[in-house]
C-alpha cells in the first residue's frame, strides 16, 4: 500500500497526462458519434424498414469484441497508412457508440406521447418545429441516457485502444503488464474505473436536468 | 360455514387493521365486505385463506379452525379471485383454469371435462379459448376466466377481492348478473370485497360494513338501507337510500304489507307482475304523463290504481 | 415500392457488400494463412478460448442465478440494494481493469483470467435475474399463493417463466462480453485467440491479426444469434406473444 502511494507520488504527472489523453480520445470520438448517431436516429423514425436494418447492423457491431475489431481494422487502415494510433481508436469508438445513441434517439422520438404530437400538429407546427420544440425536448432524457451508456462503454474500450497506440490510461496497464509493474497496473485500472464511474455519475446528473420536473 | 370470533389484527407499531370482529356466515350465503378504502375489508378477506396473519381471535371454516389446517391444502380448497385477475401470462387459458386441479392430481379426462363445464358455465366456448393466452382476451373475459379458475376444484367457499372493480360499468353490470346466475345454481359460500354500495346491494345476501377495522353493521341490504345502525352507515349508504332500497323490494312485498284497492277489469294502464321491482313502479308513477298503474293479483284480477302515496306508505312501513 | 423502401434496401445491400468485400479481400491476400498453415495451433488456441469462456461463464451462471433468486426472497430482500448497487458500479469498471486486477491476486495464467471473467460475467446475470424476478406481476404471485401453490411452485411455475426473458438477456450479454474479453486474456497469460491478435499487433502482421480477430468475431456473433434463437424456445409462448403485443402498441 505504502509502495503504491509512493508510486503515485512519483508518477502523478504522468497519470494526469494519460488521463487527459484518454479524455481527448473520448471527446473527439463521442462528439463525432453524437453528430452521426442523433440525426441518424431521428431520421430512422421516418423509415421503419431502414431502422430495422441499421439497428440490427449496429447491434451486431456491438457484439464484435473490441480487440478483434482493432485486429480487423489494422490491415484495412494500413492501406492508407493509419493502421495504428489515434484514428483506428476514434473509428472503433464511434462504431461502438452508434447502437446506444441511435437506438435511444430512435426510441425517444418514437415514444413521444402521440397526444402531445397530435396537439403540436393541431397548433399548426411544421415537422421541423415539432421536432425541435416538442419531440427532442421530450425525448432528451432517453437520448442523454444513450450518450451516457456510450460514454461509459467508450472509456473501457479506450483503455484497450492503448494496445494499438492510441495513448491514454490503457498505456499504464499495457506497460505495467509488460514490465511486471503491479503498481502501474493498479494505478491504470483505478484511474480508468474512477473516470468511468465519474462520467456515469456526472452524465446521470445532466440527464436528470434534462428531464422535465414531473417525470423525475 | 365461516366463523369469525373476536378477530383482531394489530400491525407492529400498534395500528389496528382489524378490531375485534365476530361474524357468522352461513352455508351458501353471499356476504359482501363493504367499506371505504383502508377500512380493513381486504385484510379481513385475506385472513380467511391465511394470506394475512391474525393477531387475536379465531377463524373457523366448515367447523375447523384455520390454525389446525395446512395452509397450502386449505387454500386449494378455497376459490380465490382478485381484482387484477392475476392470470398467469405464461400459461394457456386451459392451464390457468386447471391450476388447482393439476396440483390436486386430477386425471386428464376429469380435467378436460371440468374445463369444458366451467367454460360453458361462464359462457365462453371451451374450444375457442382453450389454447389462447390471457393477454389475448378482453378485460371482461379475463375476469370471467379468473372466476372459472377459482371454481375449478369446486370449492365450497369463494373469496373474491373486488373481482369486477377494474371493469367498465356496462361490462361490470353484465358480469355481476352472470355471476349471480352462476351462484344461484352453485350455492357457494362467498365472501366478496367491494367499495361500491350499489354492487353490494345487487349481489349480497348480507352486507358487512366496516370502518377503520371496526364492524359497523352486519345485515341484509334492505335493513342496512332502511335501518342504518349509526351515523356512518346512513352516510355511507347515501342520501338516496330509500330509492336504492326500493330496488330490493318487489310488487309482492307491497301487496303483503298494504291493503290495496280492488280495480275493475279492462282499464287502460300499465300492469306490474309479482316479481317486478318497486323502483320501476315508482319510476312509472313519476313519469310526466303517467298512465294508471295496476298490480296483478294472485287470485286473478288487478289491484289499483296505485299512487305515489302507496309507495310512501310502504316505505314508512318498512323503515318503522 | 416507395423511395423509403428503396433506401432501406440499398443500405441493406451495402452492408452485405462491405462484408463480402472484406472476406474477398482478406482471402485473396491470404490473410488466413495462420489458420491454414497451423491448424493444430489454431485448434489449441480456440480450445483454450472456449475453455476459459465455458468455465468462467458456467461458474457465473451457477452463482448469479441462485443468488438473484435468494435476494428476491422476503428473507433476504433487505440485502438486495447492496448487491444491485455493487453490480451497477461494477459494470462501469472496464474489463481490462478487472483482468489486470485479477492478475494482482493470482499472478499470470489461466486462473487469473477465469477469475476475472467470472467476476465480469457475474454482474449482468445477477442484475437481470433480480430485475426479471422483481418485474413479475405481484397480482399473479398473490393469486398463486391464494390458490395454494407452495413457495417452490410459485418460483418454478410463475416467477421463473415470467422472468425468463430478462434472465436470458442477461446471460446473453454476459457470455458475448465474456467471449470478447477472453481475447484480452493473453495479456495476463491466459492464452486463447487473443494470442494471435496481439502477436499481429506487435509484429504488424496481417495474417496473425485476421486469423485471430475474425474467428473471435464470428464466435461472438454466432453465440449472440444462438441465444436469440434460444430465447424463442425458453421464454414461454404466452409471455413472448404478450411482449410482442405490448411492443406493437
Amino acid at each position: 500500500m505504502g509502495d503504491f502511494l509512493s508510486y503515485l507520488g512519483r508518477n502523478y504527472a504522468d497519470i494526469f497526462s494519460y488521463t487527459i489523453e484518454h479524455i481527448q480520445l473520448l471527446g473527439v470520438s463521442l462528439t463525432l458519434a453524437i453528430l452521426i448517431g442523433v440525426p441518424l436516429g431521428i431520421y430512422l423514425t421516418t423509415n421503419e424498414q431502414l431502422a430495422a436494418t441499421v439497428l440490427q447492423a449496429a447491434s451486431i457491431i456491438l457484439t464484435i469484441p473490441s480487440i478483434a475489431l482493432f485486429g480487423v481494422m489494422i490491415p484495412i487502415l494500413s492501406l492508407v497508412g493509419q493502421g495504428i494510433g489515434f484514428l483506428p481508436a476514434v473509428i472503433a469508438l464511434i462504431l461502438y457508440s452508434q447502437l446506444p445513441i441511435i437506438r435511444n434517439t430512435y426510441t425517444a422520438i418514437n415514444n413521444v406521447d402521440p397526444n402531445i404530437r397530435d396537439a403540436a400538429n393541431g397548433l399548426g407546427m411544421t415537422t421541423m418545429q415539432r421536432l425541435l420544440k416538442v419531440e427532442i425536448p421530450n425525448g432528451m432524457p432517453l437520448i442523454m441516457a444513450g450518450i451516457r451508456t456510450a460514454t461509459v462503454l467508450s472509456i473501457g474500450i479506450g483503455a484497450i485502444a492503448a494496445f494499438i497506440g492510441s495513448g491514454g490510461l490503457g498505456v499504464l496497464i499495457d506497460m505495467g503488464i509488460s514490465r511486471g509493474n503491479q503498481n502501474m497496473i493498479i494505478a491504470g485500472a483505478l484511474a480508468i474505473s474512477i473516470l468511468a464511474i465519474a462520467a456515469d455519475f456526472g452524465l446521470k446528473k445532466i440527464q436528470m436536468k434534462f428531464s422535465p420536473k414531473e417525470i423525475q | 360455514m365461516i366463523e369469525f370470533t373476536n378477530v383482531s389484527k394489530t400491525y407492529p407499531g400498534g395500528v389496528k387493521a382489524i378490531d375485534d370482529i365476530s361474524l357468522s356466515i352461513g352455508h351458501g350465503e353471499f356476504v359482501v365486505l363493504l367499506g371505504p378504502s383502508g377500512c380493513g375489508k381486504t385484510t379481513l378477506l385475506r385472513m380467511v385463506n391465511q394470506l394475512e396473519e391474525l393477531t387475536e381471535g379465531e377463524i373457523a371454516v366448515e367447523g375447523s379452525s384455520i390454525h389446525d389446517l395446512n395452509k397450502i391444502d386449505m387454500r386449494r380448497n378455497i376459490g380465490y379471485v382478485i381484482q387484477s385477475n392475476g392470470l398467469f401470462p405464461n400459461m394457456t387459458i386451459e392451464d390457468n383454469v386447471m391450476v388447482v386441479p393439476a396440483m390436486l392430481g386430477w386425471s386428464k379426462e376429469k380435467k378436460k371435462e371440468r374445463f369444458e363445464y366451467l367454460m360453458n358455465l361462464i359462457g365462453m366456448p371451451p374450444e375457442t379459448y382453450r389454447k389462447n393466452f390471457p393477454h389475448e382476451l378482453s378485460g371482461g373475459q379475463q375476469q370471467r376466466i379468473g372466476v372459472a379458475r377459482a371454481l375449478a376444484a369446486d370449492p365450497p367457499v369463494m373469496l373474491m377481492d373486488e373481482p369486477f372493480g377494474a371493469l367498465d360499468p356496462i361490462i361490470r353490470a353484465r358480469i355481476q348478473e352472470e355471476f349471480l346466475d352462476i351462484q344461484r345454481t352453485l350455492k357457494k359460500t362467498i365472501l366478496f370485497v367491494s367499495h361500491d354500495i350499489d354492487e353490494a346491494i345487487k349481489l349480497a345476501d348480507r352486507i358487512v360494513l366496516l370502518k377503520d377495522g371496526k364492524l359497523q353493521q352486519f345485515d341484509r341490504p334492505e335493513e342496512l338501507l332502511n335501518r342504518p345502525a349509526n351515523e356512518f352507515v346512513s352516510e355511507f349508504v347515501g342520501e338516496d337510500s330509500v330509492l336504492k332500497s326500493l330496488s330490493l323490494y318487489q310488487v309482492q312485498d307491497m301487496k303483503a304489507k298494504l291493503t290495496l284497492p280492488e280495480a275493475s277489469d279492462g282499464l287502460d294502464g300499465t300492469v306490474f307482475k309479482h316479481g317486478d321491482s318497486l323502483r320501476y313502479v315508482l319510476s312509472h308513477l313519476l313519469h310526466p304523463t303517467p298512465k294508471p298503474v295496476y298490480f296483478e293479483r294472485q287470485e286473478g284480477g288487478l289491484a289499483g290504481p296505485i299512487s305515489v302515496a302507496h309507495i310512501e306508505a310502504f316505505v314508512r312501513e318498512m323503515t318503522a | 415500392m416507395n423511395s423509403k423502401a428503396v433506401i432501406a434496401w440499398i443500405v441493406k445491400i451495402a452492408f452485405w457488400v462491405v462484408i463480402i468485400a472484406f472476406f474477398w479481400w482478406t482471402i485473396s491476400n491470404n490473410m488466413y494463412a495462420q489458420i491454414l498453415e497451423n491448424p493444430e495451433q489454431f485448434a489449441g488456441l480456440l480450445g483454450r478460448h472456449l475453455q476459459i469462456v465455458l468455465i468462467s461463464s458456467s461458474l457465473a451462471l451457477l452463482t448469479a442465478v441462485p443468488a438473484g433468486i435468494l435476494l428476491t426472497r422476503p428473507k433476504f430482500k433487505k440485502y438486495e440494494w447492496i448487491f444491485v448497487n455493487t453490480a451497477n458500479l461494477g459494470q462501469t469498471i472496464p474489463s481490462i481493469a478487472i483482468l489486470a486486477l485479477a492478475m494482482g491476486f493470482l499472478g499470470i495464467g489461466i486462473q487469473a483470467a477465469i477469475l476475472a471473467l467470472y467476476v465480469y460475467s457475474l454482474l449482468p446475470i445477477l442484475q437481470n435475474t433480480i430485475a426479471g424476478l422483481k418485474s413479475v406481476d405481484p397480482a399473479a404471485k398473490d393469486a398463486a399463493a391464494g390458490m395454494g401453490m407452495t413457495p417452490t411452485q410459485i418460483l418454478f411455475k410463475i416467477e421463473l417463466p415470467m422472468a425468463a426473458s430478462s434472465m436470458i438477456a442477461g446471460i446473453r450479454t454476459a457470455i458475448v462480453l465474456n467471449i470478447g474479453t477472453t481475447a484480452l486474456a493473453y495479456l495476463i497469460g491466459g492464452g486463447g485467440l487473443g494470442v494471435w491478435i496481439f502477436t499481429g499487433i506487435q509484429l504488424f502482421d496481417n495474417t496473425y491479426l485476421i486469423s485471430g480477430a475474425v474467428p473471435v468475431t464470428i464466435l461472438a456473433i454466432t453465440v449472440d444469434q444462438l441465444f436469440r434463437v434460444m430465447q424463442l424456445f425458453l421464454v414461454p409462448k404466452g409471455i413472448r406473444k404478450a411482449q410482442k403485443a405490448a411492443a406493437a402498441t
